[in-house]
């Protein structure tokens, strides 16, 4: 199993998509921690004060976003062996064919951590200065604020799974690839919206990431951040078992 | 007798795509230290089979081995088999070397060995370029680098000659060949026998999913490569004749508008039905086709296409 994670970060960093999208990550980190920042005391925002525990934590938060990217390029990394064919020299190399899924995992997994912990940092550069400028001292070590930045590690990390179990259930990559775009900007933000559904929609990949990094909103209920980390990883862990029993036994042709 | 290490043992292999029976009830044997040709033409099934025999496609019934061990139960696959089966399996962006590298770290193998493989299939001076610049005939190169980093007793190629010049039909037809004599199993697939003919020991026909023939090449040469000519001012008889016999209409060919031509049969034989049949005959006389026209007859083929097809990429 290490030689073939080991074989996975050789093929994640013999292309360079692993890059645009890490750079990407730290853009889209630095634009929410300045929206959340620039926007989070005026009136109409439904998130609680900065000078709060809860407005600071869900400014400390927003590394989360990386999530989303990462799980792109963990789909990519799955459906792109069926895309360009090399499955069959990887299942020729691996005949158990849950061995590689498993080890795209641990893989992706693992940059989901890399990438996390890049974002941490962008978030800490850009929000330390600017709330201590605006006279708002946040202590790092305290308001809850590190159990937010650990669900933000944890949170583009199991990202990573559900990128890899969507992409073996589904294997098409463009089709992996808009699903969980549209499913997570789309279909996810429409859906916690409807008051009939507020039971439901705490168990959902998006609400459960907010529930894990311990994001506070005035309209929106969360789970406790593990039972947050519990159902994300249920995500991934389902969809990636789905995918190998599934299709990813399917005849490659 | 079936786990000498080397050998292909294919039982009973079946498969079927929607209500297509692309396999059907094959079996054959492949020797080591022999190259053994995989013929059929287009849709025979012989990718199919190769894919059945790798484990990347699951057969509805039947069995395949390697040395007496299906292929997902190697313990380390590339280690005993080195296989080709398109000219793609590469990502584009992706260097030669770097793509070869891949599959070192999967099985363990030292980093120098894909540069290794790389001078063997002549690709060094390309290595460092990304894959989705070489032209098809450096994919198959470097395909065959990867058949070839584990050093395996069997190699299994999917009409690897697909896209090479004639020089590199002639490199590879070299590299196969000292690599037969070194005692490994070489089974090469092809939909053109002219492309393998002088480079197998063996062949496998394969015909519409099924076993059509098997041996060596020089039986098949003996028993399909006659060709019986008769000029007779009544030809339609006599073809109507032979196909009573239950001679394979495909292998009767008219010739022109008073001959026709036989394969497979003794000059006797056309000879003594004529006589049964009152059929008159201007002549009888014994040639010899070349293999091509012996494998369109076994595969049904009229043998008017070129010898020389190109061939899509599948």
């Amino acid at each position: 199993m290490r030689r073939l994670v080991a074989a996975e970060f050789h093929k994640l960093f013999t292309t360079r998509l692993w890059l645009w999208l890490l750079l990407g990550s730290i853009a889209l980190t630095a634009l929410y921690a300045s929206l959340a920042i620039a926007f989070g005391d005026s009136p109409d925002n439904p998130t609680p004060p900065l000078s709060s525990p809860g407005g600071q934590r869900t400014v400390f938060s927003v590394g989360q976003g990386a999530g989303t990217l990462l799980a792109v390029l963990a789909a990519i990394g799955l459906t792109g062996e069926f895309r360009h064919k090399t499955a069959t020299p990887t299942f020729l190399a691996t005949p158990r064919r849950g061995r590689v899924v498993l080890a795209k995992l641990v893989t992706y997994g693992l940059v989901g951590v890399g990438y996390a912990l890049v974002c941490v940092a962008v978030t800490v550069a850009v929000a330390l200065p600017w709330l201590g400028a605006k006279g708002i001292d946040v202590p790092l070590s305290s308001n809850g604020i590190p159990a937010t930045l650990a669900g933000v590690v944890a949170a583009v990390a199991i990202f990573g799974l559900i990128g890899v179990g969507l992409g073996a259930l589904l294997r098409d990559q463009v089709a992996t690839v808009v699903g969980l775009l549209v499913y997570l900007f789309v279909v996810e933000p429409i859906v916690t919206r409807i008051p009939a559904l507020r039971g439901w929609t705490v168990y959902l990949p998006g609400a459960a990431a907010n529930a894990l990094t311990q994001v506070a909103q005035a309209n929106q209920q969360f789970l406790q951040p593990w039972q947050g980390g519990i159902v994300l990883a249920g995500y991934g862990i389902v969809l990636a078992a789905a995918g190998t029993f599934l299709t990813v036994r399917h005849d490659v042709t | 007798m079936t786990d000498v290490a080397g050998r292909i043992v294919v039982s009973g292999l079946r498969k079927t795509y929607g209500g297509t029976t692309a396999v059907d009830d094959l079996s054959l044997t492949v020797e080591p230290g022999t190259i053994t040709g995989f013929l059929g033409p287009n849709g025979a099934g012989k990718t199919t089979t190769l894919r059945m025999l790798l484990g990347l496609v699951t057969p509805d019934a039947g069995t395949a081995t390697i040395s007496g061990r299906s292929y997902t139960a190697l313990p380390v696959p590339n280690d005993e088999v080195g296989a080709v089966l398109d000219a793609a399996g590469f990502h584009p962006a992706r260097s030669g070397s770097n793509h070869l590298r891949v599959y070192c770290t999967v099985n363990g193998y030292p980093p120098a060995r894909a540069d290794q493989v790389l001078a063997l299939v002549g690709l060094t001076g390309a290595s460092r370029r990304p894959v989705g610049g070489y032209s098809l005939g450096m994919r198959q190169r470097l395909a065959l680098a990867t058949a070839l980093l584990g050093d395996p007793r069997v190699l299994v190629l999917d009409e690897p000659a697909n896209g090479l010049d004639p020089e590199g039909i002639a490199w590879l037809r070299r590299l196969l060949r000292e690599l037969a004599d070194q005692g490994r199993t070489v089974l090469v697939s092809s939909h053109v026998l002219s492309e393998v003919q002088q480079l197998v020991d063996h062949v496998v026909i394969l015909h519409k999913g099924r076993l059509v023939r098997q041996g060596t090449l020089a039986e098949l040469s003996d028993r399909h490569g006659r060709v019986v000519s008769v000029r007779t001012p009544q030809p339609d008889r006599l073809l109507a004749a032979l196909a009573g016999t239950g001679v394979d209409r495909a292998r009767i060919q008219r010739a022109g508008p008073d001959s026709l031509q036989v394969i497979g049969l003794q000059a006797a034989e056309v000879g003594h039905l004529a006589f049964l049949e009152r059929v008159e005959l201007h002549e009888l006389a014994v040639g010899r086709s070349d293999l091509e026209q012996a494998f369109f007859a076994l595969t049904g083929q009229t043998g008017q296409q070129p010898a020389l097809v190109l061939k899509e990429v599948s």
